[in-house]
């Protein structure tokens, strides 16, 4: 039976994790690192590092970042931010990313998507979607992907966009509700339901975890395939063993098996 | 300390294979060069890049490969790379290894690639790559799975959207995974010391450092 996966983010900027709410307000957390590394300990199904290093120096940094992860990371690592081309996307790879998400980079040229599913395999494509809520969209009412960062909106509907993007190549759709950014109450279950039922491909819901609960629902009303969560563990709220215990109680049969630190399995 | 050849396609993350090996204590090679990698004392065909990018690095060179394998090279194929060990795919025009007779096929789920963490179930008595395993998860990151054509070459299987696959497969002293054991932690890292028990001919230390 394939697991719902728990997956955890790092925002990375010029080589240290940092957790801001709505795109803005940073402050340190810790090192890239050693943080991915722990939270493979506490059951993490994936790491997911979002470059926000404005900055060509960053861009050097996150490979470096990226090379030493590699080394000590045994789950998949999944690494987005700046990438507009599959040369960008080879770097990384070649760095030792499994996948890489793209976004603003998809808007400005779309084929990225086509040429990364050429050379490197859908499997390795994740398309990033920053989605929003929008009286007044091109389109009508409805969601709409924005780019830098979820600060420039585009005229791009988010479950058609999701769609475009699946057909372009890509294999995964990392979906972030910007109005639920940080804010944890819970994912947009609408939102992640609308794209999940759209794309046949896995949907990653992203934005708003606050709890165990809001996990479940991704899950069960979300219909996605794994969530996504960050702050709620930085923050030292909870942890991904507890998240995923309270979880298998619900019968959401996520991975269990965890490590202790002397990287041992245990059932 | 055995020798590995990571045959090197081209494209995708080599890296953390690299270091699981490392882990495990071989010496790895990283090379897209065959003369080179059937010398080593074992080879090793990563999951990562496309099916088309593989088979055009193996063109010209199958029978060689096949030849080294049957004589009893010991080999590691991931995901893609145990696609390889297969005449044929549906993914793309070209050529296989062909060692083990079957074909890769498209899965037939709703949701593909299948991705993610999903059951490995061994025989009962295990092969001795997956020993000291028990049940264990695994992750994957796949569209395509090899139908064989002899079930005797199977020995784990795994099941998505309700179809059952190969999860492992066997051929003289060469094994297809179609999971990354170097992204499944510490199981994975568990499979690989086993792989390179078997290329040194010892029983496989349980555990261990990472």
């Amino acid at each position: 039976m394939l697991r719902p996966r728990v997956i955890v983010c790092l925002d990375v900027k010029d080589g240290r994790v940092v957790k801001g709410t709505k795109f803005k307000g940073l402050r340190d957390v810790g090192d890239p690192v050693e943080l991915a590394r722990r939270y493979e300990t506490e059951g993490a199904d994936e790491i997911v590092f979002l470059d926000i290093s404005a900055s060509h120096e960053g861009r050097g940094t996150l490979l470096d970042t990226v090379r030493r992860t590699a080394e000590v990371l045994f789950i998949p690592l999944t690494v987005g931010g700046g990438v507009r081309t599959a040369d960008d996307m080879h770097a990384l790879l070649r760095a030792g990313a499994d996948k890489v998400s793209v976004n603003s980079g998809a808007v400005r040229n779309p084929e990225v998507l086509t040429h990364g599913a050429e050379r490197f395999g859908s499997q390795c494509v994740v398309a990033s979607i920053d989605a929003a809520w929008t009286d007044e969209g091109a389109a009508g009412p409805g969601w709409y992907h924005h780019t830098h960062g979820g600060r420039r909106p585009t005229e791009l509907e988010a479950v058609a966009w999701a769609r475009a993007c699946v057909e372009r190549g890509a294999g995964e759709i990392l979906l972030t509700s910007i109005d639920r950014d940080g804010v944890r109450t819970g994912y947009d279950l609408e939102l992640t339901r609308a794209v999940a039922e759209a794309v046949p491909v896995p949907v990653i819901a992203s934005g708003g975890a606050g709890n165990a609960e809001h996990l479940r629902d991704g899950f069960t009303e979300g219909r996605a395939a794994a969530v996504l969560l960050a702050g709620i563990l930085h923050d030292g709220l909870t942890t991904v063993g507890a998240l995923k215990e309270a979880l298998v109680g619900w019968d959401v049969p996520v991975r269990t098996a965890v490590l202790d630190p002397d990287g041992e399995v245990s059932p | 300390m055995s020798r590995i050849a990571l045959f090197d396609y081209g494209a995708g993350n080599l890296h953390s294979l690299a270091k699981g090996l490392e882990a495990g204590g071989a010496r790895v090679s990283v090379t897209a060069d065959w003369g080179e990698a059937l010398a080593m004392d074992a080879l090793v065909l990563p999951g990562v890049g496309s099916f088309g990018a593989a088979v055009r690095a193996l063109e010209g060179h199958e029978t060689r490969v096949r030849d080294a394998l049957l004589d009893g090279l010991p080999c590691l194929g991931i995901c893609l790379g145990m696609q390889l060990l297969f005449p044929e795919s549906e993914e793309g025009a070209g050529v296989g290894i062909g060692l083990i007779p079957g074909r890769v096929r498209k899965l037939r789920a709703r949701t593909v690639p299948q991705m993610g963490w999903n059951d490995v179930e061994a025989d009962a008595a295990p092969d001795p790559l997956l020993s000291e395993l028990g049940a264990f998860t695994a992750y994957y990151a796949n569209s395509y799975v090899c139908d064989v054509d002899d079930g005797e070459a199977v020995i784990a299987e795994s099941e998505y959207e309700g179809e059952r696959y190969p999860a492992a497969v066997r051929r003289a002293r060469s094994w297809g995974v179609q999971f990354h054991p170097e992204k499944s932690s510490t199981p994975g890292l568990q499979l690989l010391r086993n792989f390179l028990a078997q290329v040194d001919g010892t029983e496989a230390a349980p555990g261990g450092d990472r």
